[in-house]
């Protein structure tokens, strides 16, 4: 017991603690609204092209080009770039135009990315993949406070304009035709989701950031009947599936935010599974008792056949 | 406060979709305001691109669209003060789990300034609206888990609970049984009576609201006809528009058009 409780003194968990929930806040309120948008694929584009962006950055950084150039510049320009890219695509409201727009910037970053490892210096290389594997358990206090302003941001706006982003996907076109200034509302969802996404993959790695902002939002939208459920349904998940995680990389020597994953998708499939045992129960409940109408049926047809046969006569 | 007493007010307009395609070209006509209003008109004959148009949602490839004076391109925001729209119902996204009621104040709360917090006059309102159409007992129930014309009429209810003075639905009535457009065609007669509303709907059945309806656009692709009910139910306007199924029955004192694609129309 002693030693779970010294666990909490040591800074670099206190810090893993700190950024799990902070990532869960993101996801809560960033991840929630990508679902709602039908485009929970953007996380894995974003935090791949954040992986691309990097990978600029530290080669202009290391070969001279532009030596001020910090490596989460490039990864905040290519994300707000995928982001505007999915965006146009999807300004008529079509998600499936967006979903293309992403797996095309998708590739294209990964492209580059490794394109670029070859003119990196090999000892640069790791801080590349760091993008793509991050440890949560090696964060340093810029990196959680980048994450926390990232949080705080995010939930400010959601708290302004969480109407906003739910009417824009649940009706793009009504919501402009009542004088919603849907445009400006679609790019700014889309792009604070990706910068949000860019500061989470720095911290912790593309794979636990998708892991958590994909699979906990999906499982919410499956079970949850209100937006605020969701939302915090969200946070829950999330939040449950990185302390899992932690634990387990304590106790095993497992990767965190494998494990992370791991859980996280469990989560969904247990979703979907509770979702169709709550259908089966409601169609067993209550079954309606029938009104036997056909005796009814039988008098107006042959009432009408009667009919009929004096039609004939006439 | 407006700057025309027309409705509409359609010059030569021509709307191309990217695919080069021309949903609508040559259109002219006016309407005097307030109107109850009927577009009908086969599938793919540019009802609803007209109605975006007029809206400022799509841009005229040519000509102008005005509605109470105010271009639709240049004023764009005025109009959509103005009015209420009703899209089509395959237009609104199912997979978030909004509440009947959160559909339902979409239309007052879409006036507001953010953060839009509903009032209780917001609601109270809301729920009057849903009382019309006979749907306030799903207040709290998930909007996708309602049949698709229980959906319809919450979304009639969001546009009767909004603010303007021009409701535009766009086929409000597809898909309803008699019961349901009982309900909202009594809600709308109702509402443009008492609130001096013009009304605008696209339909493919007059029958309902051939009693409110005071114009009929007639439309495939340009303006084929446009007047009282009764100019539009000539046989061959509606042989030129719906082909040579179209045919008009006489009945009872009520002259009913029969077609292929909208089934009866009925009209004295
Ligand atoms: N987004 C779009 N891109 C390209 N073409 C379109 C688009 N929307 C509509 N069209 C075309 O424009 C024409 C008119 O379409 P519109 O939706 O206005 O018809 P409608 O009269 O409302 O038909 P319906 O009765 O089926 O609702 C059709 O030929 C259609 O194929
Ligand atoms: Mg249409």
């Amino acid at each position: 017991m002693n030693e779970i409780f010294q666990l909490f003194t040591i800074p670099f968990f206190q810090r893993a603690l700190i950024a799990s929930i902070l990532i869960a806040v993101v996801a809560s309120t960033s991840g929630s609204f990508l679902v709602f948008r039908g485009l929970s694929f953007m996380t894995s584009g974003v935090a791949h092209a954040a992986l691309g962006g990097a990978a600029l950055g530290m080669f202009l950084q290391y070969s001279g080009i532009v030596p001020w150039f910090d490596p989460i510049l490039g990864a905040l320009i290519f994300s707000v770039l995928v982001a505007v890219v999915t965006g146009y695509a999807g300004e008529s409201g079509i998600s499936q135009k967006m979903e293309v727009a992403v797996g095309v910037s998708f590739a294209l970053s990964m492209s580059i990315a490794v394109f670029l490892l070859h003119y990196i210096p090999p000892t640069q290389v790791p801080q590349v993949w760091g993008y793509l594997i991050g440890d949560i358990l090696l964060l340093d206090n810029l990196d959680v406070i980048l994450l926390g302003g990232t949080a705080a941001v995010l939930v400010l706006i959601a708290l302004l304009f969480n109407k906003e982003y739910v009417y824009v996907s649940v009706d793009m076109e009504g919501s402009i035709a009542h004088g919603l200034n849907a445009r400006a509302y679609h790019y700014m969802m889309l792009i604070t989701s990706a910068l949000a996404i860019a500061f989470a993959t720095k911290a912790v790695g593309a794979i636990l950031v998708y892991a958590i902002m994909v699979a906990p939002a999906a499982a919410s939208n499956e079970i949850m009947r209100s937006v605020r459920g969701v939302m915090v349904t969200v946070f829950i998940f999330a939040l449950i599936s990185e302390i899992v995680g932690l634990a387990a990389s304590l106790a095993i020597q497992a990767s965190p935010s494998a494990i992370a994953g791991i859980i996280a998708a469990l989560i969904y499939v247990v979703s979907m599974q509770v979702k169709r045992i709550r259908e089966r129960a409601a169609s067993n409940q209550d079954f309606p008792e029938v009104e036997d109408l056909s005796e009814t049926f039988h008098e107006s047809l042959s009432a009408s056949a009667e009919q009929a046969h004096e039609h004939e006569h006439e | 406060m407006s700057k025309s007493n027309l409705l509409f007010d359609v010059q030569d307009l021509a709307v191309k979709y990217p695919n080069g395609d021309f949903a609508l070209h040559h259109v002219n006509f006016t309407v005097e305001s307030p109107s109850f209003m009927a577009i009908i008109g086969p599938n793919g004959s540019g009802k609803s691109t007209l109605l975006k148009t007029a809206l400022g949602l799509i841009r005229p490839t040519r000509g102008t669209i005005k509605m109470m004076g105010y271009d639709s391109v240049r004023d764009g925001h005025k109009i959509q003060r103005m009015v209420r729209y009703v899209p089509q119902r395959d237009q609104i996204g199912l997979n978030i789990p909004m509440k009947v009621k959160d559909i339902a104040l979409m239309g007052r709360l879409l006036k507001k300034r953010p953060p839009r917090f509903a009032s209780s006059k917001d609601k109270e309102i809301t729920r009057q609206a849903l009382e019309k159409v006979d749907m306030q007992d799903f207040w709290d129930r998930p909007f996708p888990e309602l049949s698709g014309g229980q959906r319809q009429r919450v979304l009639v209810a969001r546009a009767l609970a909004g603010k303007g003075s021009i409701l535009i639905l766009d086929e409000p009535l597809a898909g309803t049984d008699a019961e349901s457009q009982r309900l909202i065609v009594d809600a709308l007669e109702d509402y443009h009576k008492n609130n001096d509303v013009s009304i605008v709907m696209v339909t493919h059945d007059l029958n309902p609201i051939h009693r409110m309806v005071k114009n009929v656009l007639l439309l495939k692709r340009t303006v084929i006809g446009i007047g009282a009910p009764c100019s539009i139910m000539d046989v061959d306007l509606l042989t030129k528009v719906y082909g040579p199924t179209a045919r008009i029955v006489e009945y009872a004192g009520h002259r009913y058009c029969v077609t292929h694609d909208s089934g009866m129309d009925r009209h004295e």
